[in-house]
């Protein structure tokens, strides 16, 4: 319709809306003058008065039906008879306060669960990059053998920018990195989180900056000429209190002059989930922040560092864009055989990227929303059995209503309308809970992240979040609602007017009841099943240990590049420190490794090719994770060594290259032999050739769940890495080591920080042990609404059947049935059906496990005893919740039962 | 909804429209002008007239107000609004395709 048309229409609307009265009484005014008058004409025409009103009314067709015609025309009937239909509601549920408050509970609890498992699934999955137009952003990736999402080096980024056609623009970046930040050159490095990006980053996004610039192209040319950083929003806020004149001002990063350019919007907080960038630097001042000093950012092909996205051009498919990346992965390989061999390359979407196979941040994602829906599921089941009980009880109100003439149609949209005011009422309270849910993971922030980087945890109770939590609600009013109303719409109408309730002859009607209730107790089951699961396979990874003792170690990390420290510098400063702190007080040994096992980041990888070994056709090297560590580190961490030796004070930079592996590594490589001895070679067959000397313990080193996995550790005599952890074992509590390592590490150079300082068994405990005990309280807490309200739904129904069997029942017993037959005939019943629940149940807690053991635990066999104690216990918990009723049932005196009603 | 039964669907609104178009009126009014000027030929029930107002009225082809009759009785007086005199024009030049075309091809099927 023409806006215009509104202009007119609208007021006349909302007129017959506001002004219902006023309205009606003109109509009958308007209806009225015509009759007077057409008596009046009758009257002229020589009919009595009687007559003439006869006529007169005849004429009209019926009045009412005239009135109600016009009543249409107005166009709000399907507004006023929704009014009229939720006034209803409202009255006739506030006559059952307590079955609507406990559909009210029971639906709050489904809702609330799911809508606080969607804001989590939504931040990990769903939410589109915070920047405009965001599903033009794709990401291109490295494939190889063992991964398929590997990085890109800078060369190479730098080909596929000048080499494709499909996008306006490619960009990359690093990984977010500690990077010591001094406002003041005086003042002492603090480690904040800085990210390279490449000098179209803002650009191509299209981010504006809030204050300043963004980079100019130009800005990532030439290394280490244009030092310029661009301030993250929150970071400009706490460090600078949203100081514009910050602009042009010069700050210290890793030691070096950094002039701030920008600071990035607030509606930008970066592309990562839970990392948000406390400034931005070019790529061209990798120099700077680069971590790995083997290998040069710049030059090496195989230095795969980055982060590759770009913005299709519009009109561009993803299939043209992958076409093209694979010509030019091709491309690659036939140039660079050395270090591309059987690499190739792949265009994603966001949403790809975040439900590749190989991410938690999915795999969580999918369990939680499986059991969720569960626990919607078992919610909305009973409030269907509920409402139907109740809309039998209704049985002859509706007859009435039918045989007076309501339409079918209009007698199921008032009972919507009711499940809908339920589920609103339940949808509201619903997100009451789900928004305590979020403030509940919220309130983990710190147990989480016991890390200096900016992280945090992205689940909000947003805009998108109230909005699938309401859809939810009315989607479960539907699920809820429909299946009653068509049922107790299609009454027989002799039948239902003379009994208050009627059991309509044949067995369909009973059938959706029974649905219900094996539905519940399947998904009671499943939920149950999968809570035991997660605990015990929790538990079972917790008993099964880390394989290194945890306990009395202190932690302290270091990073000399802070101070300007060179290589070298660097190297003398760690061995002096664990020369002097090996002989402090309290100290019982002492070990330097590059990251701490189950920590935050993530160990370093290494190419490497078994000496002798005879390498597949299409593969240059294999990969491994590994650790760099100095000669203290295996007796301090307690990880035996198996075969072989540990490293020795003399291997050193000067004599020949060894390496430990872990045993899972030498079961690998070497099955049935001896890896002591043997020879790798690092990066390719030509590469340095490296012994080694001796086999450690395979121990847990990236997360409590992870399978074993190949480890490599090697001697930081012989691998100098810049950023370096200390671990002191103490005699005592560790934290008593805290002022010797000071004392020592101020002989050494007072101005360098101590990062990260630590008992290590408290960074443990936070780090291994909290973060899933809070995803197992969740999903604990799910299975227990989903017991209790599986077990009230039973109740409910059987208890519901009784009272309707009542007369029967007392007809059983007059005609001299014992009340033990009554027992078996009611629970007889309720059996088969718990039995069917617990079935189905069982099927699905299968598959859940299966789908757990792949995703989270490295558990391989099915968990019997999960099961042996979840089935008994919850069937015999649906079977007492079937008995009460049944026991009442066949205590019932015959004369009492047969005047029932 | 009952229909006209006598009226080519629709065009009980454009009677309406154009005796209104002529000065404004109530219903009663508009009942004896339908009568007397399309004589017997064309038979509109009471009952549908006051619906159809209804429905140019909610529509905003046509306002309503109350006036005063010649004999000082409070009636509802229907006018043509602006949109409404659009209407006219429009569903007029409709009718007058509609009717040559059918009287067009009456006569062909004559000859």
């Amino acid at each position: 319709m023409r806006p215009q048309h509104w202009l007119y229409t609208i007021p006349l609307r909302l007129r017959s809306l506001f002004r219902r009265r006023r309205v009606e009484c003109e109509l009958d005014e308007e209806l009225q003058f015509h009759l007077e008058r057409k008596i009046e004409e009758g009257i002229a025409n020589g009919l009595s008065p009687k007559e003439a009103r006869y006529a007169a009314m005849r004429a009209m067709d019926g009045l009412e039906q005239r009135k109600e015609e016009m009543r249409d025309m107005r166009r709000i009937h399907w507004l006023t008879d929704f009014l009229d239909d939720a006034r209803f509601a409202i009255r006739s549920l506030s006559r059952t306060p307590g079955l609507t408050a406990f559909v009210v509970i029971t639906l709050a609890l489904g809702i609330g669960m799911t809508s606080g498992t969607f804001s989590m699934v939504d931040a990990l999955i769903f939410k589109p990059y915070p920047v405009p137009h965001p599903s033009g952003v794709v990401t291109l990736v490295s494939t190889t053998h063992d991964s398929s999402f590997d990085n890109f080096s800078y060369r190479e980024y730098l080909d596929i920018r000048g080499k494709t056609k499909s996008y306006d623009g490619v960009i990359a970046n690093a990984d977010m990195e500690a990077v010591g930040f001094s406002a003041e050159p005086a003042a002492t490095p603090r480690i904040k989180g800085g990210m390279m990006v490449s000098g179209n980053y803002f650009h191509v996004l299209g981010v504006e900056p809030r204050l300043g610039r963004g980079f100019r192209e130009d800005e990532d040319q030439v290394p280490g000429r244009d030092a310029v950083v661009v301030l993250g929003p929150d970071f400009w806020k706490r460090e600078f209190a949203s100081d514009p004149s910050v602009l042009g001002r010069t700050i210290r990063l890793n030691g070096a002059e950094f002039t701030v350019i920008g600071v990035a919007p607030e509606t930008f907080p970066g592309l990562l989930i839970f990392g948000h960038p406390d400034f931005y630097m070019p790529l061209a001042m990798a120099h700077v922040f680069s971590t790995n000093r083997q290998k040069s950012f710049f030059e090496d092909r195989d230095d795969r560092e980055l982060a590759v996205r770009a913005r299709l051009k519009p009109g561009t498919t993803l299939e043209e864009a992958q076409n093209e990346l694979a010509v030019l992965a091709k491309n690659f390989e036939t140039e660079y055989p050395k270090v591309n061999r059987s690499r190739g390359a792949a265009v994603h979407t966001q949403f790809q990227m975040r439900t590749r196979a190989d991410d938690g941040n999915w795999k969580f994602g999918v369990i939680f929303s499986i059991l969720a829906l569960a626990v919607l599921l078992v919610a909305c089941t009973n409030v269907a059995g509920l409402l139907l009980s109740r809309a039998r009880a209704r049985t002859r109100e509706i007859a009435v209503r039918l045989a007076i003439g309501a339409g079918r149609f209009r007698l199921i949209r008032l009972l919507l309308t009711e499940s809908l005011i339920l589920a609103s009422l339940g949808g509201v309270a619903g997100i009451t809970i789900g928004y305590g849910i979020v403030l509940w993971f919220q309130s983990f922030q710190n147990v989480i992240f016991m890390t200096d980087l900016p992280f945090s945890i992205p689940f909000r109770m947003d805009t998108r979040v109230l909005l699938a939590s309401l859809a939810l609600a009315a989607l479960s009013a539907l699920l809820c609602g429909l299946a009653p109303a068509l049922q107790s719409t299609r009454v027989d109408l002799v039948n239902g007017l003379k009994s208050a309730d009627v059991d309509v002859p044949g067995r369909k009607r009973l059938w959706g009841r029974n649905v219900l209730v094996v539905a519940q107790v399947s998904a009671s089951l499943m939920l149950l099943t999968a809570s035991f699961l997660m605990v015990r396979g929790f538990q079972h990874d917790l008993r099964e240990g880390t394989g290194f003792a945890k306990d009395h170690l202190l932690m302290v990390s270091f990073d000399p590049r802070l101070v300007q420290y060179n290589a070298a510098q660097t190297q003398q400063f760690y061995k002096l420190l664990a020369e002097r702190v090996k002989v402090a007080p309290g100290v019982e040994s002492e070990a330097l490794t590059q990251n701490i096992p189950l920590g935050t980041s993530d160990f370093d990888g290494i190419a490497f090719v078994p000496d002798g070994f005879q390498m597949p056709r299409d593969r240059e090297n294999f990969n491994s994770t590994m650790d760099t560590v100095d000669e203290g580190y295996f007796e301090t961490m307690g990880i035996p060594i198996s075969r072989g030796r540990g490293f020795l004070a003399s291997d050193t930079a000067d004599s020949s290259r060894v390496a430990v592996v872990n045993q899972q590594f030498a079961n690998h490589y070497w099955p049935g032999g001896d890896a002591v001895g043997k020879h790798i070679r690092l990066d390719s067959r030509a590469g340095t050739l490296v012994e080694i000397v001796g086999v450690a313990q395979t121990i847990k080193y990236q997360s409590g769940f992870e399978r074993p996995m190949d480890f490599v550790y090697m001697p930081l005599a012989q691998h100098p890495i810049a950023r370096m952890t200390l671990m002191l074992r103490s005699s005592g509590d560790p934290l008593q080591l805290v002022q010797p390592v000071k004392d020592v590490v101020r002989t050494l150079d007072p101005n360098l920080p101590m990062l990260h300082t630590m008992a290590y068994e408290d960074y443990y405990q936070n780090q291994a042990v909290e973060g899933p005990r809070i995803a197992m309280k969740l999903v604990g807490s799910m299975g227990a609404v989903g017991l209790v309200l599986a077990i009230a739904g039973l109740y409910g129904l059987v208890a519901y059947n009784v009272s309707r069997r009542t007369r029967e029942i007392g007809i059983r017993m007059a005609l001299g049935a014992a009340s033990s037959d009554v027992l078996r005939l009611v629970m007889g019943k309720g059996l088969v059906l718990v039995g069917m629940g617990t079935v189905i149940g069982l099927a699905m807690g299968f598959g859940v496990e299966r789908l757990m053991n792949s995703m989270l635990f490295n558990a391989g066999g099915v968990d019997i005893v999960a099961y042996v104690m979840v089935v008994p216990s919850l069937f015999l918990v649906t079977m007492l919740a079937a008995y009460l009723p049944a026991r009442r049932a066949s205590r019932i005196a015959p004369t009492q039962a047969l005047r029932y009603e | 909804m009952s229909k006209p039964s006598d009226l080519v669907q629709g065009t009980l609104d454009l009677l309406l429209l154009k005796i209104l178009a002529l000065q404004p009126m109530n219903g009663w009014a508009i009942s004896l002008r339908l009568k007397s000027i399309s004589g017997d030929v064309l038979q509109v029930s009471e009952g549908s007239l006051y619906p159809a107002l209804h429905k140019l009225e909610q529509e905003g082809w046509i306002t309503a107000e109350w006036k005063q009759t010649e004999n000082n009785r409070r009636a509802k007086f229907y006018s043509l609004t602006r949109l409404g005199r659009k209407q006219l024009e429009s569903e007029a030049a409709n009718w007058q395709r509609l009717s040559s075309a059918i009287s067009h091809i009456v006569r062909l099927e004559e000859a």
